[in-house]
C-alpha cells in the first residue's frame, strides 16, 4: 500500500531542486564542459579551435615558465594572505562573538560585511586613494621621516597581499566567529577554575577547538585568493605573475581561449588539491579533540 | 552575578586593540572613496580638498553614467526575481530529499570555482548563443553568480520552519503545492526578503565575470567605475561608488532586522 504514496513523496522532493538543477545545468555544468573540451581542441594560427583533441595546451601551459611560474607565486601569495587572514580576523571574530553590548556587535558587523557588499572595485578605488603620491599613506610615510619623498605603494607584491587579504578578510572573520559562538563557556570557565592562566586557556583550550573553524575559514580563503584577478589588476599587481590575470590576459587580451582554459582548469586543479589537503587536516584534528 | 559576567576569558585590552586596529583596516578604503567623492578639486584627493557636491550633479546629468546606472538597475531587476525563484525552490528542495552532501555542493559550486573560470566559460558559452554584450547575458550571469548567496540565505529560513505546520496543512487535505504556498512560503519570508536583497546588492556590485560577457554597449556602472579605477581616478567615479554603497550600508541595515548576515557568507 505504501509503494506508490512513497515514490510520489520522494518525486515530489525532488521537483522543488528541478529549477534550480536546470539552470545550473545549462549555464554552469554545460559550459564548463564545454570549456573542458575547448581545453583540449588544436589550435590554428589564430587560436580558433579545430577538430580532434590533444594535450597541447596542457603541455604548453605547464612546460613554459610564463605560467607555470604564475602558479607557484599565486600559491604562495594565496598562503601568505590565508595565514593573515586568520591571525588578524582571529581577535575581530573573537570580540564578535564575546562583546557584550549590542550595539558593539552591530558595529562590527555593519564593518566586517560591508566590504562584502561593497564592489571589489569600489574598494581598489579607495585604495587608489590612499596609496597616491599624494595620499594619506605616504603624507604619513613622508611626516613621520620614514621616507624622503613619496614612493610607489600602489604596485609590488606587498601591496597586492595587503589588498587581497583585505578582500577576503571577512569571509575569514564570519566563519572563525561561527566556530568561536560555538565553543561552550562552560570550558573555558572549568580551565580557569582549575587555575589556568588566560594565556593557556587560550593556547590549550580556545585554539584547539576553533581549529575546524579555521579550517573551513582557511579553505574558503584561500579558494578565493587562488582565483582572485580583479583587486590585483587595479591596485598593485597588473603586471604580477598571478594567475587569475594570466587567465584574464590570455582571454580577453591575446584572445586565446583554448590556452586560457586549460590555465583556468590547471588553476582549479591545483587549488582543489590544496583544500583537500586542508580538509583532511581538520577533519583529522576534529577527530583527535573528540578522542 | 550574569553569566557573562563569570567569563573567565575577557576580551582584554590588547584583544580589544587589535580588533579596532584591524576594524580601522577594513574600513579605511571605503572611508576614502566617501571623503574624496565631496573633494571640490578637479582630482580625486583624500582627505578631500574643501567640501562640495559637484560630482554628484556630474554623475547626474553625465549621459554615460544614466546610461550606465539604467542598465545596472534594469540587469538587478531582471536578477532578483530569477534568482528568488530558482533559490528558494532550491534551498528547500535541499533541506529534504537524500543526496543532500553532493547536491549542496553542486548548488554551491559557482561560489568555489575561481571566477575567472565561471567568466570563462560563460564567455564561450554566450559566444555561440551571440549573447555576449547583452542584458540577457548579463541577467544570466549574475543569476549564476548570486544564486548560492540566496539559496543560503533562503536556507537559514528553511532550517528554522516548523515541520508540525506542513504536516497539519497535508493531514486537513491540502495538496502539496498548496501546502507550499500558503503554509511554507509565509514561514520563509524573511529569508526571501533578505535573499532578494541580497541578489540586488550584489548584481550591482558584480564585475569579475561581467569583465568578459559584457561589452562596449552593455558597461554597467561597477565596469565604469572599473575604468576610472584603471585608467584615470576621476572623482565623479567616487561620487558613484558612494551612492552605490549608501544604498549597501542601508540594505545591510534593514537586512539585519530581518536575518543573520553573517549566516549567508
Amino acid at each position: 500500500m505504501m509503494g506508490p504514496l512513497r515514490r510520489r513523496t520522494r518525486l515530489l522532493a525532488w521537483l522543488p531542486l528541478t529549477p534550480g538543477g536546470l539552470f545550473l545545468l545549462a549555464l554552469f555544468v554545460v559550459p564548463l564542459f564545454s570549456l573542458l573540451v575547448l581545453s583540449l581542441r588544436p589550435t590554428d594560427a589564430y587560436f580558433d579551435p579545430q577538430q580532434g583533441f590533444t594535450a597541447a595546451q596542457y603541455t604548453e601551459v605547464l612546460s613554459g615558465r610564463y605560467y607555470r611560474d604564475a602558479l607557484a607565486y599565486t600559491v604562495e601569495m594565496a598562503l601568505i594572505v590565508t595565514v593573515l587572514c586568520a591571525v588578524v580576523g582571529y581577535p575581530v571574530a573573537w570580540l564578535l562573538v564575546h562583546a557584550r553590548s549590542a550595539v558593539l556587535r552591530l558595529v562590527i558587523v555593519l564593518v566586517v560585511v560591508s566590504p562584502l557588499l561593497t564592489s571589489v572595485v569600489v574598494r581598489s578605488f579607495g585604495w587608489r586613494a590612499l596609496l597616491a603620491a599624494n595620499g594619506p599613506v605616504n603624507r604619513l610615510l613622508v611626516g613621520t621621516r620614514l621616507v624622503a619623498g613619496p614612493v610607489n605603494l600602489l604596485t609590488g607584491p606587498v601591496t597586492v597581499v595587503v589588498v587581497v587579504t583585505h578582500v577576503l578578510l571577512p569571509f575569514a572573520i564570519v566563519t572563525l566567529s561561527t566556530a568561536l559562538s560555538r565553543i561552550d563557556d562552560a570550558y573555558l570557565r572549568a580551565s580557569s577554575s582549575l587555575g589556568a592562566r588566560p594565556a593557556a586557556t587560550f593556547l590549550n583550550v580556545v585554539l584547539p577547538l576553533s581549529v575546524p573553524g579555521l579550517v573551513s575559514g582557511a579553505a574558503i580563503v584561500f579558494s578565493l585568493a587562488m582565483g582572485i584577478y580583479v583587486t590585483p589588476l587595479l591596485v598593485g599587481g597588473a603586471n604580477q605573475p598571478l594567475a587569475g590575470l594570466r587567465v584574464y590576459d590570455q582571454a580577453l587580451r591575446v584572445f586565446n581561449q583554448p590556452s586560457a582554459a586549460a590555465m583556468s582548469f590547471t588553476l582549479f586543479a591545483v587549488s582543489l588539491v590544496a583544500i583537500a589537503v586542508l580538509t583532511r587536516f581538520g577533519h583529522h584534528w576534529e577527530r583527535r579533540i573528540h578522542d | 552575578m550574569t553569566r557573562s559576567r563569570m567569563r573567565p576569558l575577557g576580551s582584554g585590552p590588547g584583544v580589544l586593540v587589535a580588533a579596532w586596529v584591524v576594524l580601522a583596516f577594513l574600513a579605511m578604503p571605503l572611508v576614502a572613496v566617501t571623503g574624496s567623492s565631496f573633494t571640490a578639486s578637479d582630482l580625486v584627493q583624500f582627505p578631500p580638498r574643501g567640501f562640495s557636491l559637484r560630482w554628484y550633479q556630474v554623475v547626474l546629468t553625465s549621459r554615460d553614467w544614466v546610461v550606465s546606472i539604467n542598465l545596472s538597475l534594469v540587469v538587478a531587476a531582471l536578477v532578483i526575481p530569477t534568482v528568488l525563484v530558482l533559490g528558494t525552490l532550491s534551498a528547500y528542495g535541499l533541506s529534504r530529499g537524500r543526496h543532500r552532501g553532493w547536491l549542496m555542493a553542486l548548488f554551491m559550486s559557482p561560489m568555489i570555482v575561481p571566477e575567472v573560470m565561471v567568466g570563462l566559460g560563460l564567455l564561450t558559452y554566450l559566444q555561440q548563443l551571440r549573447l555576449v554584450n547583452s542584458i540577457t547575458g548579463l541577467w544570466l550571469a549574475h543569476s549564476l553568480v548570486t544564486l548560492p548567496f540566496v539559496i543560503r540565505t533562503v536556507a537559514v529560513s528553511v532550517h528554522s520552519l516548523d515541520a508540525m505546520l506542513e504536516r497539519a496543512g497535508a493531514s486537513m487535505g491540502a495538496r502539496p503545492l498548496r501546502v507550499f504556498g500558503t503554509v511554507i512560503l509565509p514561514q520563509l519570508r524573511p529569508g526571501i526578503v533578505a535573499g532578494g536583497i541580497f541578489a540586488g546588492v550584489l548584481s550591482l556590485g558584480e564585475v569579475a565575470v561581467s569583465m568578459f560577457v559584457s561589452g562596449p554597449n552593455t558597461t554597467t556602472v561597477p565596469l565604469r567605475v572599473m575604468s576610472a579605477v584603471q585608467f584615470e581616478l576621476d572623482p565623479s567615479a567616487a561620487a558613484v561608488s558612494t551612492l552605490l554603497m549608501a544604498l549597501s550600508v542601508l540594505v545591510m541595515v534593514l537586512l539585519s532586522r530581518w536575518v543573520n548576515l553573517s549566516a549567508a557568507f
